[in-house]
């Protein structure tokens, strides 16, 4: 369903060159969570961005359902759905308002936004704040918004980029019903985090990025095969260290 | 959260858009709609649009209410000058001088000041007090008078220094005791001297209707300036920078929409918001001084409301408004946060008030450069348009200029809008967006071919002013010639270089691929017949009365044609038929056809392309060809339409070749070919028979250029990239 190949990008310095990701492939099915992990800085953003065709790679390519970013990008983007923890609203707007605006902006119809605006806010618990302005929301109210607003469009694919960044207990029991929702609806998602113990719980494969290049790809169980390591915490320290 | 319940409610696939709420066009209006809705809630804009006209303009008008009152108190003609005297005697004495007739001014200067003469009330200040001298301290009178009553008597008149009532009193006083002493005179004299005449009767009149001076001219362009700056700094920023400092930035540029439609949308409702906001405020400026019986300052004619003014003032508002609200776009795109773009903003705004200053400078008319300045030319238009001296040819070159700088800077801010620069958390330089792509795409993208267009205006203006100017000097073949480097100088050049900057593929911007040889001869054939019908179009348009020439013309015309008869046929052809057929088919049918069609159905980019080739055509230096719009467009929209079916440049440079060099060769040897009849000079219709013969060629051609393409470009995977 999404498969990157050999992404590569990297950005000029006054110093120097910066390669930001370097040579990074992987494969993720359908109704499969794939971790992205990495401390700050790794390339976990980059990577992403470059699925989404905000950037633009220097070599290689991401491909959803056989469609590459580069050949025809929206196409791809209209496959993809993008939840990130510094999502905002538009707090003029009412959520129903805002949730139809980008329903609209992926070509929904409109009978058929509005039938999914009422299940997915059912489902997320936000029905009552459909018509109040999203300005007034709380930040757990925005976060239950922003994820819906990602599902309007039905994608295939979900990218969430540190979804859990910022949130309390609650909040972050809300992404992890979330991503089950979404690996039970058959989604290929993709997570960067740098909370590895998260990850572990969430995830179902993992990628380990480290200055750019992904050092390990696989389950827990190869992981730790691989590595000789008891957890992703130690793989990671090991990583970092050596 | 209720997820056991829903969880297979989760839709998978991705939904096929229906085909009639998805149009490109209710897309936009919809995201327009989006936008304006989200700004017009904004308490800010609130806050601009209405609070600051409902309070700022009385608080003015209040102002300067007041300080016109100080201003003038006491010299209206209906408003008398005090003057203070110390006794009843010297009052009375006084009030008999001012009521003399003899007193009063000669009919000449009478006349000058509209026939009114200056009141006075002479007040005894003893009444109250004091002495004139002391009321006259005091600010009670506005001239203190004391009288000895010799013989003759003496007056002696004291004003308080700076007071301008004060000053005017002492002036008129002196000049009327002056006439009534000279009057006298005279009439003694004549007593006396029988044969007295005086030296000169004088009478005086006028002629031509009198010059009403207006402040509208020169301080509402100013006005217009501030105005709608004011209403499009806030949307702008919010819109644009706003996107990135709410978090809302990403999730935008991870939908797939064009970015030029959401710039575009966010353009409206920048626009829409500071015309609004422009509006607000006139309307308030003109009720304020309208209630405050000041419009006559700002008209300086009669108290009505201006109702024609405010129209013209709206239509200017519109260019206006359109400017700022694409310039600003431009740079609040680029900005990360509010604070950097206001920093980017304000230079802009003062730099802004240069040109509006302009407004105010006597002598500085809207022609030459002046008509492509951006900014200046606009404000320059308003001042003469208010003032009732705009000239058409400079007005549309400065309403033609100005839409091309607009679209350039809404082209530059969707560049830079959520692009790398802003969706980056490192820097970035703004000459990264000058950077060529990594990327050769197949055709220019709408935004590179807005630039271009941008960049044409003002430089084929330039180019055919300067043409126009040495052309006198030169020979015909000196002309010709140079006319053909001009036009590849500029419809040539610029696009090329917009093609290698953008690293555009040439076969397919251009549309170079090799066409079918009956297109060639379909093409050929409309060209030999399409002459004719250029030529019905412009005798028809003349009889609607949208073009035709005049006398002035039909003599230049004719100058013209008779200097191209001793050119050389070959430079004829070269200059005049194969440099523009080649040159602007590239550039319209080429380069602005396929960067159309990213973005537009096939019909509309005929259309608009057809319309863009007709203006360039009737935009010559400083004159309007308005004749040239119709059979340009014309001709035109044909071959845009073989441009589409052939999928190829070449069949329309064959066409566009045989009827340019079939017009001029006519035009050379039109002495040899009037015995068939045709009367070119006199603008009439060609005889029945040629029509016959010329729109069957032109049929046939038609015809076969449509059977050898029987499948249209719209399965060219480069250009059809939208539903057609």
């Amino acid at each position: 369903m999404l498969h990157v190949e050999s992404l590569t990008k990297s950005f000029p310095l006054d110093d120097g060159v910066l390669t930001a990701v370097d040579d990074v492939s992987f494969r993720i099915s359908p109704g499969e969570v794939f971790g992205l992990l990495g401390p700050n800085g790794a390339g976990k953003t980059t990577t992403m961005r470059m699925i989404l065709g905000l950037l633009e790679p220097d070599s290689g390519y991401a491909e959803v359902d056989g469609v590459r970013t580069a050949t025809d990008p929206m196409a791809v983007k209209s496959r993809l759905g993008f939840v990130s923890a510094s999502d905002g609203v538009y707090p003029w707007l009412s959520v129903r308002e805002m949730l139809l605006y980008f329903a609209d902006l992926y070509a929904v119809d409109s009978t058929l936004a509005e039938q999914r605006c009422e299940s997915l806010a059912d489902m997320m618990d936000i029905k009552h704040l459909l018509d109040r302005r999203a300005g007034e929301l709380s930040t757990g109210q925005r976060q239950r918004v922003t994820l819906v607003r990602g599902l309007i469009h039905a994608p295939p694919v979900m990218l969430l980029d540190e979804p859990t960044r910022g949130l309390d207990v609650v909040g972050v029991q809300t992404i992890f019903d979330y991503i089950d929702i979404l690996r039970r609806g058959g989604k290929a998602v993709v997570v960067c985090t740098h909370r590895l113990d998260e990850a572990e719980r969430l995830c179902d494969r993992f990628g380990l990025l480290h200055a750019g290049r992904l050092r390990y790809c696989g389950t827990l169980n190869e992981l730790k095969e691989q590595t000789g390591q008891a957890s992703l915490v130690d793989i990671f320290v090991d990583l970092i260290r050596n | 959260m209720s997820n056991e319940s829903h969880s297979g409610s989760v839709p998978i696939a991705p939904q096929r858009p229906r085909k009639r709420s998805h149009q490109p066009g209710n897309r936009l209006v919809r995201l327009c709609q989006k936008e304006l809705r989200e700004t017009m809630r904004d308490r800010r804009t609130i806050i601009t649009l209405v609070l600051m006209p409902l309070m700022v303009y009385p608080l003015l008008s209040m102002a300067f209410n007041r300080f016109l009152v100080s201003a003038t108190a006491g010299t209206s003609d209906e408003t008398p000058y005090t003057i203070g005297v110390e006794t009843d005697d010297e009052g009375t004495l006084l009030l008999a001088w001012l009521e003399d007739p003899m007193s009063q001014p000669p009919d000449a200067i009478l006349k000058a000041s509209k026939g009114k003469l200056a009141t006075f009330r002479v007040v005894n200040t003893t009444s109250v007090g004091l002495t004139p001298d002391e009321a006259l301290k005091e600010k009670k009178i506005d001239l203190a008078a004391q009288i000895e009553l010799d013989d003759p008597p003496r007056l002696r008149l004291t004003a308080y220094s700076g007071d301008v009532a004060g000053q005017g009193a002492q002036r008129v006083l002196t000049e009327r005791l002056h006439w009534l002493r000279l009057a006298r005179a005279e009439t003694i004299l004549k007593s006396q001297l029988n044969e007295y005449t005086p030296p000169a009767e004088v009478t005086v009149a006028k002629v031509g209707a009198p010059e009403k001076p207006s402040m509208l001219g020169t301080i509402v362009p100013l006005v217009l300036v501030l105005m709608t700056i004011t209403g499009a700094v806030y949307p702008a920023i919010d819109l644009t920078a706003g996107e990135r400092e709410r978090g809302t930035m990403e999730s935008l540029m991870a939908s797939p929409v064009p970015r030029s439609y959401i710039l575009f949308s966010k353009y409206v409702a920048v626009v829409v918001v500071a015309l609004l906001t422009a509006m607000a405020n006139l309307l308030a400026m003109f009720t304020t001084l309208w209630a405050g019986r000041l419009l006559p300052l700002l008209t300086g004619g009669e108290d009505a409301f201006p109702w024609l003014a405010v129209l013209q003032i709206l239509g200017l508002l519109v260019l206006f408004s359109g400017f700022f609200a694409a310039v600003l776009l431009s740079l609040t795109s680029f900005a990360r946060s509010f604070k950097e773009a206001q920093a980017y903003l304000i230079p802009v705004m003062l730099l802004s008030l240069t040109p509006g200053m302009l407004s105010l400078m006597p002598g500085v008319t809207l022609q030459g450069p002046l008509a492509i300045a951006p900014l200046i030319n606009i404000v320059l238009l308003a001042r003469e348009v208010l003032q009732g001296t705009a000239h058409a040819a400079p007005a549309v070159i400065t309403v033609l200029s100005t839409i091309g700088y607009a679209a350039a800077a809404i082209a530059i801010a969707s560049k830079l809008f959520g692009s790398d620069a802003v969706s980056r958390t490192s820097g970035q330089s703004f000459g990264a967006m000058l950077k060529r792509p990594a990327r050769v795409s197949p055709t220019p993208s709408p935004q590179t071919a807005a630039m271009t267009l941008a960049l044409l205006v003002p430089i084929y203006y330039l180019v055919s002013n300067v043409l126009i100017r040495i052309v006198p000097e030169l020979s015909i073949s000196w002309v010709l010639t140079l006319n053909a480097v001009a036009l590849v100088l500029t419809f040539g050049l610029l696009p090329l270089a917009s093609v290698v900057l953008a690293r555009c593929r040439f076969s397919t911007s251009y549309q170079l691929s090799p066409p079918s040889p009956l297109a060639l001869v379909g093409a050929l054939l409309i060209g030999l017949g399409a002459w004719g019908i250029a030529h019905e179009s412009f005798v028809i348009a003349k009889q609607l009365g949208i073009g035709g020439l005049d006398v002035d013309r039909i003599e230049k015309t004719k100058q013209t044609v008779e200097a191209l008869k001793v050119a050389p046929a070959w430079l004829l052809v070269g200059c005049l038929a194969l440099a523009p057929a080649v040159i602007e088919e590239l550039c319209f049918r080429g380069f602005l056809f396929t960067a159309l069609r990213r973005v537009l159905s096939p019909a509309r980019v005929i259309m608009t392309t057809a319309v863009i080739f007709g203006l360039f055509h009737v935009v010559t230096g400083n004159m309007l060809l308005i004749e040239r719009f119709v059979p340009t467009t014309l001709l035109g929209l044909i071959l845009g339409w073989i441009a589409y079916r052939t999928q190829s440049v070449w069949p329309g440079v064959l066409m566009h070749f045989t009827h340019n060099a079939l017009l001029n060769l006519a035009a050379k040897y039109q002495d040899r070919i009037e015995f068939l009849g045709a009367g070119f000079e006199n603008q009439m219709h060609l005889p029945a028979s040629w029509l016959i013969v010329l729109t069957t060629t032109t049929v046939i051609g038609f015809a076969i250029v449509w059977f050898s393409t029987r499948k249209p470009a719209a399965t060219n995977p480069n250009l059809a990239t939208t539903p057609a």
